[in-house]
């Protein structure tokens, strides 16, 4: 559906605005003397909508994200606070193909969402001898990528990564990075690369240590 | 006196057009922050702290979930060389001169997809070529790839198979080279065979 509203976004656009313009056409063909009250609050809605969905986009978009994730990219549902790692390449005919068959097929993808409004969670990464990764953490509020783990920022070898909420504080573990985040909800993607074929069940097995658990008391 | 059944009317008119609105902004202030070269589009900003909120919007609409510029580039490109419409009625080739593959210390990619963005189903199951793909350098060194719907004779490490209409290429560079996040590397434009 949504490749359809996205393919024929013009010809759409274009059958919409000729509707209204009939619906217009034909109200004041009948009465005249509404234009000017018609006008007004069309012209209020239309400016301040235009903003409302401007500000507001981000927002939509990483909502449509916590929905896929939620409802699962091709396992079971991915509760909140859950890494998945989607053990396939991406294809045209993998299941959840709305959201994977737009990346690339070269690395396995991990998804999650994560809650931190009842306390930090912390990341889990192996040790990943040199090969390409990356943990990207997103603020869905603005898109931001507030913070990577992974080989360019962190490096390949094992780690643990404290990720805390607005306004919490305590103390981290020796042995433990912070990464602070500005919202209590933070949208994870994972890659991990796929050397061959033959190096796909590797890539996986070190895709799936890479976990989140909650922070111990 | 407006009743609230005169306020529906104008609402909807009013909402319609705000959407339509945005959407074109958001698509200009992303087309404002790209840089075309060759016809291949890119956009460094997307991801990044402190965008404004119109950037920030466009960002999402376009690219989301995206990677910051300094994990992976992407270049995307809907027409040819000379302006034109990429289409599978045609064959294309991309020529990557000796040394001017796009600089990264991960991996590269050229990846098939519709106008949309979503890989299209081919008979080898091959959705993109790469630096890990096998390519078949030329004498000189320099690499070429055969963009057609039929396999090419004798090509076929070198083949990135097209679907039968209009289609999209996007060439991933993952921890991209500093001449790409600089703005002095350019992709090569993709050429129609005669």
């Amino acid at each position: 559906m949504n490749r359809l509203i996205l393919k024929y976004a013009y010809p759409i656009t274009f059958a919409i605005l000729a509707v209204l313009a009939w619906v217009v056409y034909r109200e004041f063909s009948v009465r005249r003397s509404e234009l000017i009250p018609f006008a007004v609050v069309a012209g209020l809605v239309w400016g301040l909508g235009t903003f409302v969905f401007i500000y507001f986009w981000p927002r939509l978009t990483y909502s449509a994200f916590k929905r896929a994730v939620q409802h699962g990219l091709g396992g079971d549902p991915i509760p909140v606070n859950t890494l998945y790692a989607v053990p396939k390449l991406a294809s045209p005919s993998a299941p959840t193909s709305s959201l994977l068959a737009t990346g690339t097929d070269e690395v396995l993808y991990i998804g999650g969402w994560l809650d931190l409004s009842k306390g930090p969670q912390v990341l889990h990464v192996p040790d990943m001898a040199g090969r390409y990764y990356s943990v990207q953490l997103t603020d869905p509020s603005d898109g931001t990528d507030f913070a990577y783990v992974g080989k360019r920022c962190t490096g390949t070898e094992a780690g643990e990564y404290l990720i805390s909420g607005p306004g919490w504080k305590g103390t981290v573990a020796q042995g433990m990075t912070l990464i602070s985040s500005l919202n209590n909800s933070v949208l994870v993607i994972g890659r991990v690369l796929v050397e061959s074929a033959n190096d796909l069940p590797t890539a996986y097995r070190l895709a799936k240590q890479i976990q989140l658990t909650p922070l111990s008391h | 006196m407006l009743s609230v059944s005169h306020l529906v009317q104008p609402i909807i008119v009013g909402g319609v057009l705000a959407f339509l609105t945005a959407n074109i902004l958001m698509n200009a202030a992303v087309k404002a922050m790209s840089t075309t070269v060759n016809g291949w589009s890119t956009i460094l900003k997307c991801g990044q702290p402190g965008n404004g909120i119109l950037l920030r919007a466009g960002c999402a609409k376009i690219l989301p979930g995206t990677n910051v510029a300094q994990e992976a580039a992407y270049w995307t490109t809907v027409v040819d060389g000379a302006g034109r419409r990429l289409n599978g009625q045609h064959q294309y080739v991309l020529h990557f001169p000796a040394g001017q593959l796009p600089p990264n210390d991960a991996f590269w990619s050229l990846a098939m997809t519709d106008v949309v963005g979503y890989m299209v189903p081919n008979p080898i199951d091959r959705y993109s070529v790469g630096g890990r793909s096998g390519l078949v350098s030329n004498a000189d060194g320099s690499i070429d790839i055969n963009i057609q719907r039929t396999a090419p004779a004798g090509h076929d490490s070198n083949w990135l198979p097209a679907p039968a209409g209009n289609f999209k290429l996007m060439l991933r560079a993952y921890l991209p080279g500093r001449a790409v996040l600089d703005g002095e590397y350019h992709v090569p434009p993709v050429m129609k065979r005669h």
